[in-house]
């Protein structure tokens, strides 16, 4: 059986998210829909004839009323909606492999490593200021403090990034 | 068929899709995707039941969710296609679903067979 060509895969793309289907559907849709068209122009309709007449059945109603049952069908129960985030109901239904739902996700240990990590370095560079404008240096003095804490401030929250990042792509592998 | 067999085919919707991924096919474990259920469905019933994507979509979802069904997405000629199949407790759930219909139709055919026999014991 003939395939479609992308172009002919992007018409069909196109219709379907202006039709309104919903990320977690529109892949499927997708290539459910470029079955038909190809079963169709296997039968002997040109690519036109084909389209049009899968359209016909997939139009804005049925895409619509698809994307309405399922969101029903699927929504979470109650006992799943008391322990939600408001990123899972925000981002239910929605693309979350695409990006945004695991910054959000990160959000919080992102702004903590960046805070500790800002301090730290702050700390570290007015120790060491310190040290320089005195010409001594000994770890027990204020500074010396001062430049202990802020170092392990830094690696702290390096180190917490790398954990993160590392989790991520394990996730990722999945 | 007609808008009254669409909603007798709402309540076995789960039992058909259920039923056609138990069976053994090509792969082991059986697997199918969306369209080609629809199309199966279509081919055993001569065209008697269509299957709508807005119909079938739900229900593969919800099952999945459910954990009666796993899926795998895989690259095919340049498309994403969704590949359905049974987890074991799906398959328990395939058997228990037939069995329970096969009663239930059984029992209708004797509810709707009742009158006949009654108009012969006059």
């Amino acid at each position: 059986m003939e395939k479609l060509s992308p172009q002919q895969m992007a018409t069909l793309h196109n219709h379907l998210i202006h039709s309104g289907s919903n990320d977690a559907l529109v892949d499927e849709l997708l290539d459910h829909i470029a079955c038909e068209v190809e079963y169709y122009i296997y039968l002997g309709l040109p690519f036109e004839k084909a389209l049009s007449t899968v359209l016909e059945q997939a139009d804005i109603k049925a895409v619509r009323h698809l994307r309405d049952t399922y969101q029903t069908d699927m929504a979470m129960t109650d006992e799943q909606l008391q322990q939600a985030s408001l990123d899972d109901i925000v981002f239910e239904f929605r693309n979350k492999a695409y990006g945004a739902y695991d910054l959000r996700q990160a959000y919080r240990t992102t702004l903590r490593n960046a805070f500790i990590m800002a301090i730290g370095l702050f700390m570290m560079l007015m120790a060491m200021m310190d040290g320089i404008s005195r010409r001594s240096w000994s770890y027990t003095s204020l500074a010396g403090v001062v430049w202990l804490i802020g170092l392990s401030g830094v690696t702290f929250a390096v180190y917490s990034w790398y954990m993160q990042r590392m989790r991520q792509q394990q996730l990722s592998l999945r | 068929m007609e808008p009254s067999g669409n909603e007798f085919l709402r309540g076995t919707l789960k039992t058909i899709v259920l039923k056609l991924l138990s069976e053994q096919g090509t792969s082991v474990p059986n697997r199918m995707y969306g369209y080609e259920i629809t199309q199966a469905v279509k081919e055993r019933t001569k065209g008697e039941i269509v299957l709508s994507f807005g119909a079938l979509y739900p229900i593969l979802h919800k099952l999945e969710q459910e954990g009666l069904l796993t899926t795998e997405t895989e690259e095919v000629e340049g498309r994403l296609r969704k590949y359905y199949s049974l987890t074991p407790q799906g398959t328990e759930t395939a058997v228990q679903k037939v069995t329970d219909f096969e009663r239930f139709m059984d029992t209708m055919r004797g509810l709707l067979q009742l009158p006949a026999t009654l108009a012969t014991g006059h």
